[in-house]
């Protein structure tokens, strides 16, 4: 039990970011938008990477910047859209809707869509062929009497 | 039965159909450079700037002195190999008559942790890689704290933009410049704001 435990753990990865500084901020909601911000606008250096978990110098110069913003009171659009005119959407990592991303959004539903339309597609033909007609009925009485026949004349063979 | 059958042939196609729309668009991925970015200031206005020269002492530069003429602006630094690589490049357009405007970016300058900088320094160490690789550039913009840099979208160097002489920013390119991507990406549009040949 205990292996077992220990091969299932193994299979649990966990992610832990930390954030080595700490900033004074007025508020905690100047200290909350820092936090929200910076786990969400993406280093243009480090792929993949959100400028909280990199210390490329241009990601350093994105949290200052945010920093300094926040200090502003600035509000998280203004912030965002500021980063975005510099970086373009790329340094947001909830990118918008528009013309080129639009297939993001689309495709999923599309595909759910059609997987769902298949299934019940599929279902309605195969409930529709599989109705049982008088002629059916027939066919299996048929069936019946000659199976019971065929048995009654094997068993008296089987007799003599 | 001609009718399953029909049924029968587009339940096989439609995978396939996916199939083959994945398969382009994988065999695109294969092709598509991920440390391709583009500034979002592509189409506009120079940022607003005031920075000192590398070299002269109490020379300063903003973006009306650009106004009035195409031109390059790259970004280096002497810390950077690539630009090592892609300066000789730059003064071969340079004798062919391209302006290139460099932005010195200073990467190691923290605010936080080091109270002054050693300009000197850094001159004889551009001196001394500008010897070695030629110079391409008419003058340098000495970008201390990066605001510059900031507000133009670089990530790193080298990157290179084009300005026309309203100032407006019409490409950026991330990484090294050479005669392909030149050839590829700057030349079209070069040649169609100088109107000669190069």
């Amino acid at each position: 039990m205990k292996y077992f435990l220990f091969v299932l753990l193994m299979g649990v990865s966990t992610v832990i970011l930390a954030v080595e500084e700490s900033h004074s901020f007025a508020n905690m909601q100047q200290a909350q938008l820092f936090k929200e911000l910076s786990l969400e606008l993406r280093c243009p250096k480090c792929q993949n990477q959100n400028i909280a978990d990199s210390n490329a110098v241009v990601a350093k110069d994105l949290r200052d910047k945010v920093i300094e913003l926040v200090k502003l009171n600035k509000s998280k659009d203004f912030i965002v859209d500021y980063m975005i005119d510099r970086y373009g959407y790329f340094v947001h990592y909830k990118p918008p809707v528009t013309a080129s991303t639009l297939v993001l959004w689309v495709v999923p539903v599309l595909f759910v869509l059609f997987g769902f339309g298949s299934v019940i597609f599929r279902q309605k033909k195969s409930s529709t062929e599989q109705k049982w007609s008088v002629k059916d009925e027939a066919q299996l009485t048929k069936l019946i009497t000659q199976y019971q026949n065929n048995s009654v004349q094997v068993k008296q063979e089987s007799g003599q | 039965m001609s009718d399953e059958n029909k049924n029968n042939k587009l339940m096989f196609s439609v995978p396939l159909i996916i199939f083959f729309l994945l398969c382009i668009f994988l065999f695109k991925g294969l092709f598509s450079n991920p440390r391709e970015l583009q500034t979002g200031r592509l189409g506009q206005e120079m940022p607003a700037f005031n920075l000192p020269d590398l070299m002269q002492e109490n020379k300063t530069w903003s973006e009306k002195d650009l106004l009035g003429k195409v031109y390059l602006i790259n970004v280096w630094g002497t810390w950077c190999t690539t630009c090592l690589v892609e300066l000789p490049y730059l003064t071969k357009l340079r004798e062919r008559g391209v302006e290139i405007i460099g932005l010195y970016l200073e990467q190691g300058y923290d605010p936080d942790f080091d109270s002054e900088f050693n300009i000197q320094a850094l001159r004889n160490e551009v001196s001394h890689m500008l010897d070695r690789t030629g110079n391409p550039y008419q003058y340098n913009i000495f970008d201390l704290n990066r605001s510059l840099a900031f507000d133009l979208g670089v990530s790193g160097a080298p990157e290179t933009f084009l300005v026309d002489s309203t100032g407006v920013i019409l490409l950026h390119h991330t990484g090294d410049l050479n005669e392909r991507t030149w050839r590829a990406k700057f030349a079209p549009k070069f040649t169609e704001l100088k109107e000669v040949k190069l």
